[in-house]
C-alpha cells in the first residue's frame, strides 16, 4: 500500500482525481462532491484524508485515480509541487486553457 | 479511388478490421462507464488504442504510419482538433499526432471518423511494436538508394496485432532508412534498419539495442547485409530472442538495450542465429512477389518539371532575400530535375514544439493538395514535409506559407528545437520542457544570428524518459526536479546521424533562467573559438567541452 504523503509544517491535504468520462481534473469539496476548481477542496489533515481516500467509491463517484495532494493551505489552497499547480490551475504554456477558479 | 501519394492504399480487409477494432473498443469504453470494466482492467484496452489519461485529461495518440498522410488524412486531424480537442494538435517525435484534452466518451467517434480516412491509434502505446517510423525525404530525396517505405509498410503489417509479440516485455521501436546519410536515428530504436540496393536485390543492415530513457544507447550493428527475402524472419527471431530473455521483473531493464548490453551484441547474433536455424523460413519468406504487391499500393508522382523550373526558382532566389534564406535551411535536393523537398518549420520564435492549430493542419492540407500531390510528412523533428514541390513554384508555396505563420527559417538550426510535452502536460515529468524551449527560440529567433550559428540541435525532455530526444540533441537539457524545483541538466555533444553518440553531461543541474543565459554563453563561447567552416559539433570534437563548462558556469 501507499505510503501516506509526508506533510511539511502548517501545510494540508486535500483529494483530487479525473473525471471518468472526460478525463477532467476535480478536487473534492467537504460535502464529498467532486468539483473542477481547487477553490473550496476540503482541507484534510493526514488521517482524515486517509479515511476519505480508503472509504470513498470512485466508480459511484465518477472519478478515477484518486489521490491526495499537499497544499499550502488558504482559498485556494496552494498545491506544495510545480505537478499539482499545473493540475490546478492549468498548462503554464497555454493561458488561455487556464482552469477557471471558483470565487 | 486511385492509390493515394506516399502511403499505402486501403483495402476492404483493412477497413474491415479497423471496424471491427473500433466495435470491440466501443464496448470496453461503454463496459467502463458503466462499472463492469474497472479501471485496472480497462487500462490496457485503452492504451492497446493509444488512448492514455494524462495530467488535463484523456490524450489520445493518432498513428501515422512511417510518418506520411495525405491531404484528406491532415484534414481529417484538423476535424478532431476542431470538434473535439480545443483547436490543436501536437505532432510529436515520433511521427505521430496527439491530442491532449480528450473524453472518454467521444472516443469511439473519433476512432470512426479517423477510419473513415484510413487512419487508427493502434499500437501508438503499450508493450508492443510501435508505429514504424521512417526518413521523411523517403522516395524523394537526391541522396536515397531505396525507397524505405515499402518496407517500412511491410513491417508495419507484420507487426500490427502480431500475435507473439501483443505482449512484450516494453515497447518497441522501429525505424527504416533507404539513405546513406541516418536521418531517422537508426542507431537510437530498438531495432533500426537501413535499406541498400545489393547485386541481387535489396539489402538490410540492422541495428539493435538502441535507444533513449534512463540508460541510452547506442544500436550495434548486428547483421551487416540481410536479404530481402529473409528480412521478416531475421526481424522475427530478433523479437523472439527479446521476448524471451528480455527483463520483465523490472521496467527500467525491460528494453531490448538492456538484453543486447547484458548478453554482449556477439552473444545476442548467435541466439538470433540458433532461432533462425530451427524457423520454417519459408513460411516467413519475404517474396519479390509480396514486396510488388506493397509496392503496388503506392502511386508514383509524375514528377516532370518544365525545363526552365531551376532558372525560375535560382531567378526568385535572386530577387527575395528572405525566400532565399528559407530557402537555404527550409528546403531538401530532391531526385528528380526541376524539384525539391521542403521542409515547414513549426517551430515559430517563442511558439511550442510541434503544435500547430486546425486552420494550420488545415492549410496545409490545402498546400500539399497544390504543390505536393496531397502528401505530407511528419518528422521526428516535428515538423512538416512536402516531399515534391516544383522548383518554379517554391516562391508562391513559401508566399502561402508565410500567410499562415509558417514559413520560419529555422530548419535545422538553433531554434529548431525538440521539446516532450513535459510536466505541462505529461503524468510523468519532472520538470516542463515547453517554457524553456519557448524562451531558447525567442532568446535564438534573429535569422540571421540563426544562420551564423549553423547546424546547432537543442533538444529538451521534462524526464528522464527522453521523449524529446535530450541524449541525441548536440545540446541536451533534461529536466530534474529538485526539492519540488525545475532544473536542467545539460549535455553536449549528442547526434542522431551515422556518428551517433550520446551526449554528456556538462555539470550540475541549473534553474530553468539559468539554464537559457549559460546556453546562450554556450552559443557565445562557439562563436568566439570556432574555426572556419565547423560546426558546433566539429568545435566540440576539436577542443573538448572544457570551453563550453566555463561558459556555462561563469558566474557574472
Ligand atoms: S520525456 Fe518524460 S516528461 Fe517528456 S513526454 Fe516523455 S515521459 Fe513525459
Amino acid at each position: 500500500m501507499k505510503r501516506p504523503t509526508r506533510l511539511g509544517e502548517g501545510q494540508k491535504l486535500i483529494l483530487t482525481a479525473n473525471r471518468l468520462l472526460d478525463g477532467h481534473i476535480v478536487w473534492r469539496d467537504a460535502a464529498g462532491q467532486w468539483r473542477p476548481s481547487i477553490t473550496h477542496a476540503a482541507q484534510l489533515d493526514t488521517d482524515t484524508a486517509q479515511t476519505a481516500l480508503e472509504t470513498l467509491d470512485a466508480q459511484k463517484e465518477g472519478v478515477v485515480g484518486v489521490y491526495e495532494v499537499a497544499v499550502h493551505p488558504g482559498i485556494p489552497p496552494s498545491p506544495v509541487s510545480v505537478r499539482e499547480r499545473i493540475r490546478a490551475f492549468g498548462p503554464t504554456v497555454h493561458p488561455e486553457f487556464a482552469t477557471e477558479l471558483e470565487p | 479511388m486511385n492509390a493515394p501519394i506516399g502511403h499505402y492504399q486501403y483495402d476492404s480487409v483493412d477497413r474491415d478490421f479497423l471496424a471491427a477494432r473500433i466495435d470491440e473498443f466501443a464496448d470496453q469504453v461503454a463496459r467502463r462507464i458503466d462499472g463492469a470494466l474497472t479501471e485496472d482492467e480497462f487500462k490496457p484496452f485503452r492504451l492497446m488504442n493509444g488512448l492514455y489519461l494524462q495530467l488535463h485529461a484523456y490524450m489520445l495518440r493518432v498513428a501515422i504510419p512511417y510518418g506520411t498522410l495525405d491531404s484528406r488524412q491532415m484534414r481529417m486531424l484538423a476535424e478532431i482538433a476542431r470538434t473535439y480537442d480545443r483547436d490543436y494538435g501536437h505532432f510529436t517525435t515520433r511521427q505521430n499526432i496527439q491530442f491532449n484534452w480528450i473524453r472518454l466518451e467521444d472516443t469511439p467517434e473519433i476512432l470512426r471518423r479517423l477510419a473513415s480516412v484510413d487512419m487508427h491509434a493502434i499500437q501508438t502505446s503499450g508493450n508492443c511494436i510501435r508505429n514504424v517510423t521512417s526518413d521523411q525525404f523517403a522516395g524523394a530525396s537526391a541522396d536515397e538508394l531505396v525507397d524505405p517505405r515499402v518496407h517500412a509498410e511491410i513491417l508495419r503489417q507484420w507487426s500490427t496485432l502480431h500475435p507473439e509479440f501483443t505482449f512484450l516485455p516494453r515497447k518497441f521501436k522501429l525505424a527504416v532508412s533507404g539513405s546513406p546519410e541516418d536521418r531517422v536515428a537508426a542507431r537510437f530504436h530498438d531495432v533500426g534498419v537501413i535499406a541498400r540496393p545489393g547485386p541481387d536485390g535489396t539489402l538490410f543492415r540492422i541495428f539493435v539495442g538502441g535507444g533513449m530513457g534512463r540508460t541510452p544507447a547506442v544500436g550495434k550493428e548486428i547483421f551487416d547485409s540481410v536479404r530481402e527475402e529473409d528480412l521478416l524472419a531475421t526481424l522475427e527471431a530478433i523479437l523472439r530472442v527479446y521476448n524471451a530473455h528480455g527483463r520483465r521483473d523490472n521496467i527500467y531493464k525491460a528494453r531490448i538495450k538492456i538484453l543486447v548490453e547484458a548478453l554482449g551484441i556477439d552473444a545476442y547474433r548467435e541466439a538470433v542465429l540458433a532461432e533462425l536455424a530451427q524457423m520454417d523460413m519459408a513460411l516467413y519468406r519475404l517474396t519479390p512477389d509480396m514486396v510488388a504487391a506493397i509496392r503496388a499500393r503506392f502511386a508514383a508522382p509524375d514528377l516532370t518539371a518544365p525545363p526552365d523550373a531551376t532558372a525560375t526558382f535560382e531567378a526568385d532566389r535572386a530577387r527575395h532575400p528572405a525566400f532565399d534564406r528559407w530557402t537555404r535551411s527550409n528546403t531538401h535536393p530532391h531526385r528528380a530535375p526541376g524539384y525539391i523537398s521542403v521542409t515547414v518549420s513549426l517551430k515559430p520564435a517563442g511558439g511550442i514544439p510541434g503544435d500547430a492549430t486546425s486552420s494550420q493542419i488545415d492549410g496545409l492540407a490545402d498546400l500539399a493538395d497544390s504543390y505536393s500531390f496531397g502528401e505530407l510528412r511528419i518528422t521526428h523533428m516535428q515538423n512538416v514535409v512536402l516531399a515534391h514541390v516544383r522548383q518554379d513554384r517554391l516562391f508562391d508555396l513559401f508566399q502561402a506559407l508565410d500567410e499562415l505563420g509558417l514559413a520560419t527559417p529555422n530548419v535545422g538550426l538553433v531554434s529548431d528545437i525538440i521539446a516532450c510535452p513535459g510536466l505541462d502536460y505529461c503524468a510523468l515529468a519532472n520538470s516542463r520542457s515547453i517554457p524553456i524551449a519557448q524562451k531558447l527560440s525567442a532568446r535564438f529567433g534573429d535569422p540571421t544570428l540563426q544562420e551564423e550559428v549553423g547546424r546547432l540541435r537543442i533538444n529538451i525532455s521534462g524526464c528522464i524518459n527522453a521523449c524529446g530526444h535530450h541524449h541525441a540533441g548536440h545540446i541536451g537539457l533534461l529536466g530534474v526536479d529538485k526539492r519540488g524545483e525545475e532544473f536542467f541538466q545539460i549535455t553536449l555533444g549528442g547526434r542522431s546521424d551515422n556518428n551517433a553518440a550520446i551526449g554528456e553531461i556538462l555539470g550540475p543541474a541549473l534553474p530553468e533562467d539559468d539554464t537559457v543565459d549559460a546556453i546562450a554563453r554556450i552559443v557565445d563561447r562557439y562563436l568566439s573559438i570556432r574555426e572556419l567552416g565547423e560546426t558546433f559539433l566539429d568545435t566540440l570534437s576539436r577542443l573538448g567541452d572544457a570551453p563550453f563548462r566555463e561558459a556555462a558556469y561563469e558566474t557574472a
